[in-house]
């Protein structure tokens, strides 16, 4: 079966770097408290899918003067964005027919 | 002592990597070991997670410079009857291990005429588990790699997303 889904860690990832740009430890940080501590994402993990992220196009490497090269911040751009919203417009249509199939079981 | 295991691992990776990445992942290391809380559970959970990462990260890194970033790892769906439980292996490790104590008890009984040729079958029989673990760790940690961050399926997530957005925009 093929999946068209973005893994959770991907989805965090990409939600963290949506509301603004994130150096790493930040986003393995947001990450532990969008999902209450339920995904802890190793720096390993992490910089392997921002470096495929990187390659893909889906964010991009803010460039700042005088940032040291441990800080390097990260950002969502367009086209990641947009496959961003693509998803969340997925998981909605799910979510909307969940609550639909549930409670017409409830009634 | 955890940083410089830390620092060995990351040598680990192709050099391109290490360059590009070492300074940010030491950096993000340091802050996130600094913020550990005292239990000892949760830093034996914190270092297993952070040196298993680094092994399967350095691992699915070298794939990438081989095969580069657009090789799609296709999920492996295993025939429902080849599977079997995990409980399976250990069995199995059990019933090698009893045979060969008993090849060994045996050989004792016998006055041990075998001799060398024990010792040289022995040998290769430890060689052939060892290289097979080394090999089955190096697999597992490319998988659990991918798992971890679902990220070997972006390429085809792409045309999909692509495909649902000009469907959008009609």
């Amino acid at each position: 079966m093929e999946t068209f889904a973005l893994s959770e860690p991907v989805l965090l990832v990409l939600l963290s770097l949506a509301e603004q740009p994130r150096h790493g430890y930040a986003i393995l940080k947001d990450i532990e408290s969008m999902s209450d501590g339920r995904v802890r994402v190793s720096t390993g993990t992490l910089y392997g899918a921002l470096q495929r992220l990187l390659d893909h196009g889906w964010i991009e490497r803010v460039q700042e003067e005088n940032t040291p090269r441990d800080r390097r911040t990260y950002r969502l751009t367009s086209r990641g964005r947009r496959n961003l919203q693509t998803e969340i417009e997925r998981l909605r249509h799910l979510t909307r027919l969940a609550s639909l199939r549930t409670a017409r079981k409830e009634a | 002592m955890t940083l410089a295991v830390y620092c060995w691992l990351l040598w680990l990776y192709p050099r391109s990597y290490r360059l590009d990445l070492h300074e940010e992942m030491t950096f993000a290391f340091r802050e996130a070991r600094s913020t550990l809380p005292p239990a000892l559970a949760t830093k034996i959970s914190f270092y297993r997670r952070e040196y298993f990462g680094l092994l399967a990260g350095a691992l699915c890194a070298h794939l990438d410079c081989l095969f580069g970033v657009d090789v799609s790892f296709r999920r492996f769906d295993m025939q429902p009857q080849f599977r079997f439980p995990r409980s399976t292996i250990y069995l199995m490790l059990v019933i090698f291990g009893g045979v060969v104590l008993a090849i060994g008890a045996a050989a004792k009984v016998a006055g041990d005429p075998v001799g060398a040729g024990w010792r040289t079958v022995m040998s290769l029989l430890v060689f052939m588990l060892l290289s097979m673990g080394i090999v089955a760790a190096a697999v597992w940690g490319v998988l659990h790699g991918l798992r971890c961050s679902g990220v070997h399926r972006l390429e085809s997530l792409q045309s999909h997303m692509d495909s649902v957005q000009s469907r959008g925009n009609q």
